[in-house]
């Protein structure tokens, strides 16, 4: 129960941040872009506990269940969480840049720039967020469906 | 027993449904909280609005497969159901009509910018994202 918990906080907390990234990408001022951008920080605290609590409880269950010591989906679903966490972490980045433009921005009269639009819609910083969202399913996968056990 | 024999797919998608279930209605708790305090702020009431509405698929999955895997394994109940059965059911229901009039509350905050309506759509998503928040723990510790 406390694993599958870890996993809710992990991968809602995810999704709530992709939902607020979305709408802070369409907002029209900066103004919004940038509060929108900082509530994304409340959901990190929610991804952080569930991951690092979805991680210490499974390791805990794979003791307890018994699973053999190189069951190939378990050690596959650690470097899916790495992976996740690392992406998660360089898109995070990408975001702090476009809040911390656009709060410059709305102190100076709250106006948009193409630097601010480029910044949100830039591919390379927005992939790193998504390919984390991908890892993160990739790892839900796994950990339903355990191949091999 | 009855978890690992089950077909991966419908057991995958009502996970997955309920978790972005989750997060779209955790989003939605934050801007509206958020918005407790500063009902003026425009962005706050489009984003509560739009981040329950993005929870309206994800409920369809979640509900849908659900009845899927119960289809499939009541027999195994022998006609009686499982606490925690009764919890998921006792929560998606009503939990419906709570999200139904959280998205109704946040429409008309977003649409007249009254701080009541607001309030009433954080309240409520907060009471929904709660309920939620038993039905993942009886369905996934088992009760009963």
């Amino acid at each position: 129960m406390l694993h599958v918990t870890g996993a809710f906080f992990f991968v809602s907390g995810s999704v709530a941040a992709g939902v607020l990234n979305v709408l802070a990408v369409r907002a029209e001022r900066p103004s919004e872009t940038a509060l929108l951008l900082r509530l994304i920080k409340t959901t990190v605290i929610v991804i952080g506990a569930g991951s690092v609590s979805a991680l210490i409880f499974g390791i805990w269950l794979w003791h307890e269940l018994g699973y053999s010591a190189g069951a190939f989906w378990i050690w596959a679903s650690i470097v899916l969480w790495l992976i996740a966490n690392a992406l998660g972490g360089i898109g995070g980045k990408h975001q702090a840049r476009a809040r911390k433009l656009a709060e410059q921005l709305a102190a100076a009269g709250d106006a948009s720039s193409d630097e601010l639009r480029a910044l949100l819609r830039d591919r390379k910083g927005n992939a790193m967020s998504w390919l984390a969202g991908v890892a993160t399913i990739a790892l839900l996968v796994l950990m339903i469906w355990k191949p091999g056990s | 027993v009855i978890a690992y024999s089950r077909p991966f797919w419908p057991l995958f998608l009502h996970v997955l449904g309920a978790m972005v279930l989750v997060g779209a209605v955790l989003a939605a708790v934050i801007t509206s909280w958020v918005g407790w305090s500063r009902p003026d702020v425009p962005i706050l009431r489009r984003a509560t609005f739009w981040a329950l509405v993005s929870g309206i698929p994800a409920f369809i999955v979640m509900r849908v497969f659900a009845q899927v895997i119960y289809s499939d394994e009541q027999d195994a109940f022998g006609g009686q159901d499982p606490t925690w059965i009764g919890v998921g059911y006792g929560v998606t229901e009503p939990g419906l009509l709570v999200l139904l009039a959280a998205i109704g509350c946040a429409y008309w905050w977003k649409r007249s910018g009254k701080p009541r309506a607001g309030r009433i759509a954080a309240v409520l998503s907060g009471v929904y994202l709660l309920l939620l928040a038993i039905a993942w723990l009886a369905m996934s510790g088992k009760w009963g």
